[in-house]
Parts: C-alpha cells; sequence; structure tokens
C-alpha cells in the first residue's frame, strides 16, 4: 500500500514528520504533496523532521535536496530537523551539502528558528 | 625426575642467563622453574588428562613475568632433549623404541606448547585491544563547557580513521549534549595538510546538517599559512586563533556573554 506522509499545518508553517524510511515513490508523492499544500495555503515556511530516519540512500537524499530547493522556489523558509548523527555522515559522504538550509537540533529548536526567520 | 630438572635448570641458566634471569632472585627462578618442570612431568605423569587449570595458571604466569614466547619454547624444547637423553642414558628407552617414545613425546609437548602460545596471544590481543580503546577515549571526547557550546580538543595527528571516529563522536556528542555551537580546537594537531582540511569540512558540514554550528579555533601561525599556500577554502565557517576568543564568539551566538562580578 502506498503510504502517505501527512502534512501539517500551523500557523504559517508547515510541518512534516517523516516517520519511517521512505521508499522512492513515496518520496516522490511527498514531494508533489507538499508542493501542492505550500501552493494551496501559502504556507511561509516549512520544517521537515527526520528524527526518526536512521537510513538515507542517494535517491532519497536528492528529492530531500530538491524539495528545499523547490519550496525555496515558492518562497518559503525550510528548516530540516533531527538529522541523526549516521544520516549526516552519508549525506555527506554522498556529497550532499544541504547549503543555505537551515538546520535544528529538534522540532523545538526548529520551529524557534523558523519563527525567528519569518519575523525578520 | 630430580636429576632431569637439576639439568635442564642449569641448561637454561646458561641459555638466557644473562638476559632473563638476572632481573628476578634466584628464589623466583628456582621456584617458578621448579613449578614449570613440575607441570612438565604432572602432565607426563597424568598422561591423558593434561591438567588444564595448572597449564593456564602457569602460562598467565610465564607472560606476567614477560619472559619472551621463544624463551618458554626454547625451555619446552630443551625440558624435552634432556628428558630423552637421560632416558637414552639410563636405558630406559632403546633405539627401536623411539618411534614410539617420539609418538608419546608428541603428545605430551604439544598441548603444553599450544596452550603457552595461546596464553600469549591472548595477552597481547587483550594488550592491543586496551591500547585502542585507550586511544579511542583519548583522540577524541567533546567536552560540553556551557550550556549550548561544547568544545572538542584535537591533540596528534589525524588520519582517515581517526577522522571518523571525531566526527562520529562530534554528532553523537552534540546530539548528546543538545550544543549549539561546537568548538574544533586543533591547537594539538601538528600537521594540517588538505586531507585533514578535508575532514574538518566533512565534519563542520555534517555538524551543520544536525542543526549545529562549528568553529575552528586554535589556528596557529604556521597553520594558517599551510592553509592558505595550500588554497583551502575554510570561509565558510568561523575561525579564530584561539579557543579563548572562539569562546566568545560562541557566546554571542548564542546570545550571552561574559560578566565581571564585583569582588565580595
Amino acid at each position: 500500500m502506498n503510504m502517505r506522509i501527512p502534512i501539517l499545518k500551523l500557523g504559517e508553517t508547515l510541518i512534516v514528520s517523516i516517520q519511517w524510511e521512505l521508499d522512492d515513490q513515496t518520496a516522490i508523492q511527498f514531494q508533489e504533496d507538499l508542493l501542492n499544500k505550500m501552493h494551496a495555503t501559502t504556507a511561509r515556511g516549512v520544517l521537515i523532521d527526520l528524527t526518526p530516519i536512521d537510513f538515507i540512500d542517494s535517491f532519497i537524499a536528492k528529492v530531500l535536496g530538491d524539495v528545499i530547493n523547490m519550496s525555496r522556489l515558492m518562497g518559503a523558509k525550510v528548516v530540516i530537523t533531527g538529522i541523526q548523527p549516521a544520516v549526516a555522515i552519508t549525506l555527506i559522504e554522498l556529497g550532499i551539502r544541504l547549503e543555505n538550509v537551515m538546520t535544528a537540533l529538534d522540532l523545538e529548536n526548529g520551529l524557534d528558528k523558523l519563527h525567528k526567520e519569518l519575523e525578520d | 625426575m630430580d636429576e632431569i630438572i637439576d639439568q635442564w635448570q642449569e641448561q637454561m641458566q646458561e641459555e638466557k642467563g644473562e638476559l632473563f634471569f638476572q632481573y628476578m632472585s634466584s628464589e623466583v627462578v628456582d621456584k617458578t622453574s621448579r613449578q614449570f618442570a613440575e607441570l612438565m612431568t604432572s602432565n607426563l605423569l597424568e598422561s591423558e588428562t593434561i591438567n588444564e587449570e595448572k597449564l593456564t595458571d602457569f602460562a598467565e604466569k610465564v607472560v606476567r613475568f614477560s619472559w619472551s614466547i621463544k624463551f618458554v619454547n626454547k625451555a619446552i624444547d630443551r625440558f624435552g632433549q634432556i628428558a630423552f637423553n637421560i632416558l637414552i642414558e639410563e636405558k630406559v628407552i632403546h633405539t627401536s623404541e623411539i618411534k614410539a617414545y617420539m609418538d608419546i613425546y608428541f603428545e605430551w609437548i604439544n598441548p603444553l606448547r599450544d596452550s603457552i602460545v595461546e596464553a600469549y596471544s591472548i595477552e597481547w590481543e587483550r594488550t592491543v585491544n586496551l591500547q585502542k580503546i585507550a586511544l579511542q577515549e583519548l583522540s577524541a571526547s567533546l567536552i560540553p563547557v556551557f550550556e549550548k557550546i561544547s568544545v572538542m580538543p584535537l591533540v596528534g595527528t589525524i588520519d582517515t580513521e581517526r577522522a571518523k571516529l571525531i566526527m562520529e563522536n562530534l554528532l553523537e556528542g552534540v546530539v548528546k549534549q543538545r550544543s549549539e555551537v561546537v568548538l574544533l580546537d586543533i591547537t594539538g594537531v601538528p600537521v594540517v595538510d588538505t586531507m585533514v582540511a578535508h575532514h574538518i569540512i566533512q565534519a563542520a558540514d555534517a555538524v551543520r546538517l544536525i542543526g549545529a554550528k562549528c568553529m575552528l579555533v586554535g589556528i596557529r601561525p604556521e597553520i594558517a599559512q599551510t592553509i592558505v599556500t595550500l588554497g583551502i577554502d575554510l570561509n565558510d565557517f568561523t575561525t579564530t586563533s584561539t579557543l579563548q576568543r572562539g569562546m566568545q564568539e560562541a557566546l554571542k551566538l548564542t546570545n550571552r556573554k561574559i560578566v565581571e562580578g564585583e569582588s565580595l
């Protein structure tokens, strides 16, 4: 069964918590869903939480990078939170540096950062 | 039997006298040799069943004395030789029975040698493992200094394996200590070449990914020179010359500063 990733709206922010390892199909679906949702709600911030993920492959990493760039194109600030050490190492080794993306240790910090950014 | 022991002791003392026996009181030597001989003979007497416990005990003891494995091996050889010679002299065995004797001899000597070698290799492995653990503990620990600020002092040369360890410890530490700023102190790193710089940049990037900021502190003049000469781009992250200044920066980043208190 194709599981969709829930996208929650909180004020001006969209919150996405990825709870399980994505397969390629779900990742693409997520990319579309998120962009559509952004378009529909005119959200200004996106927070993607990766805390439960401790494994990431190159395709998912690429999709993630794409989603971030696309969101930025649509005028939203993106914060990624809870990247696990192992995932960080994988990303770096894959050469995916996610430059210019805000990161935070957890959801709380991430929301703080995002709010600060949106206020400016 | 005593005759064998005496002869063996004499020979062994000649063999390695200067090297080994002089470090220990003759009492200890005598006791150990006797124990060794007893062990050898007890093995022989009890024949089939090898006294495992006694054997390991002795092997460990020998290892503790840090006798070289070569020496112990030689001791075993000598013992067998002497026993053989004496047996021939006493006409206990005849030339015709040599084959049978050899079989018994090997059955007797080999397990002994095996267990000695094993005791040594276990000891060596343990030492190596201990050192490895010690090195790991030494090589990269993240120290929480203030709330949200941690320091990782790096001392010694950084190779690929160590860089990996540093990165892992760094990331785990950041997550565990919930630090927002990490100071990588390279005061103790003697050489920063492109590879080391690459590893440091990777670590800093990874730290950024998990949501903290990495600063490079303790850049000595010669390191600064090498970095620029090699054309390494460190513009992406904050660098300072000393840990002290780095700490000030870190405090500023977390909206804090050090205020001098009034003296009591």
